[in-house]
């Protein structure tokens, strides 16, 4: 729609610039240009008005139909009046003002905006009063009085056991597993059966690639998943130590069939 | 251990205001008139003594909330939850459905003169509105009304706690507040007004947008 049909028809001395976006709709525009201009709301200069409304609301963006929809819903309400005052009025006078309906919409409007000043002084009022439910947070530890677990000497160790990796060359070769979880099952459960406990480093022993390694962690983990087993290392890096389950010996061998089955 | 005490323990344990008759449920040989006397106690208590906090009427009930002269000390803590401002054409739609509970949405955006969909479906998201029931009309028209969480908010006692008319510079005739507003029910009047007629009140509001569609002949 097109928002300037009413170009031309004003521009005046006493016309006041409005920034449209600054209102939250036709009717707080239309309190602006009535109270900035010491106008007597029972007695509204309803052309002049109309005037000053339809050239504010030019700059509206017409794609915002929304808000321009509100906007020219009242300016056609405005013209209407402007209209109707032209026209001579038939009977009693008073009980046919066409402005009666606007100035009540007009003030109540004004009221409701009075209101919520108000309300937004309370809403104020008790953000300043608070109830329980809240623990302020601790103090972080800074940084520096964080005691370092590591001495020198140990990291020096720790650099004497790495072992540069040899750069691959060629193909890497994708195959299948060679070693069974199961026959690695089978090795710990065997390597249990007279002791309680037994290092993750001994059930490697005699076994070259690291493939068996791998194997042996994940019998381990699947071991200690069925409840037969369980893992016990003292701190990051050390030993690990798999031990036996008392209380779940009766299991072993059912769960070992699912084991085969598995793998 | 006294009444009073009773009364405090559970007043301290609870994060949100609590009428008396759930303060009675403490204990079976509290009743209503016992806990309120405590209340008052307790109340007078606190402002003697100067606690740093204060027995506070809001929402209908009882809460301990701390004096607002401590707040700048409670402030400076970055959890300390902080109540939201609401925004202003949030602030001006609660104000009328504060006043005109129920209404519909119908109404409220003739009032505002703006469509007021998404602040509606913000305010029930916060709690602050809730759907109260259904009006007569096409449609049947949702009818909102506040909630106690709006009590809360603005600290009201109650929503006789609300601005009332009488007190604004402008003033409106009746319509507000609506609903057994006692003692508001003497008319005031608009001086000067060329008198708008009575059956102003009674206008559909959507008439205007229709009478107003027909008129855009220019």
């Amino acid at each position: 729609m097109d928002l300037r049909f009413a170009e031309g028809a004003i521009v005046r001395d006493d016309f006041f610039l409005v920034e449209i976006e600054r209102f939250q709709g036709p009717l707080d525009l239309l309190l602006h240009l009535i109270r900035t201009q010491d106008i007597d709301v029972f007695d509204i200069p309803v052309a002049r008005i109309t005037d000053q409304f339809l050239k504010a609301i030019e700059g509206l963006d017409a794609e915002d139909l929304d808000s321009a929809g509100e906007f020219l819903e009242t300016a056609a309400t405005l013209i209407r009046i402007k209209a109707q005052m032209l026209l001579p009025r038939e009977g009693d006078d008073e009980d046919e003002d066409p402005r009666a309906e606007l100035v009540r919409r007009l003030l109540e409007y004004e009221q409701i905006r009075e209101i919520s000043q108000r309300m937004r002084t309370s809403e104020a009022d008790r953000a300043r009063r608070f109830s329980k439910g809240f623990i302020p947070a601790r103090p972080k530890l800074l940084h520096q009085e964080m005691p370092l677990e590591t001495t020198w000497a140990d990291v020096f160790t720790a650099a004497l056991g790495v072992e540069m990796p040899i750069p691959r060359q060629g193909l890497h070769r994708v195959t299948t597993r060679t070693i069974s979880m199961h026959e690695k099952v089978a090795l710990i459960l065997d390597r249990l059966q007279d002791q309680s406990g037994i290092e993750f480093s001994r059930l490697l022993k005699g076994f070259g690639d690291t493939m068996h390694g791998v194997m042996t962690f994940l019998a381990g983990l699947e071991l200690t998943r069925r409840r037969v087993l369980f893992l016990r290392q003292s701190q990051p890096f050390s030993e690990l130590w798999l031990y036996r389950r008392e209380e779940d010996k009766d299991e072993v061998s059912a769960d070992l069939e699912v084991v085969e089955v598995d793998s | 251990m006294n009444t009073p005490q009773i009364v405090e323990a559970v007043l301290f344990a609870s994060d949100a205001p609590l009428t008396p008759d759930e303060i009675a449920r403490a204990d079976e040989r509290l009743d209503e008139d016992q806990v309120e006397e405590a209340l008052q106690m307790l109340k007078a208590e606190y402002d003697d003594t100067q606690r740093a906090f204060h027995l506070t009427e809001i929402a209908e009930g009882y809460q301990i909330l701390t004096r607002p002269e401590f707040a700048p000390y409670l402030e400076r803590f970055d959890n300390v939850p902080r109540p939201n401002r609401l925004s202003g054409p949030s602030l001006e739609t609660l104000a009328i459905i504060a006043y005109r509970q129920p209404i519909g949405r119908i109404e409220i955006e003739y009032i505002r003169g703006v469509n007021s969909s998404g602040v509606i479906r913000t305010l029930q998201d916060r709690s602050l509105i809730d759907i109260v029931g259904r009006g007569e009309g096409l449609g049947r028209p949702l009818l909102y009304g506040t909630t106690q969480r709006f009590q809360e908010h603005f600290g009201f006692a109650s929503l006789d706690d609300l601005p009332r008319p009488d007190e604004l510079p402008i003033i409106l005739k009746d319509r507000m507040p609506l609903e057994e507003g006692e003692g508001n029910q003497e008319k005031e009047e608009i001086p000067e007004m060329p008198d708008p007629g009575d059956n102003l009140e009674e206008k559909q509001p959507d008439n205007s947008v229709d009478e107003s569609a027909q008129d855009v002949v220019l």
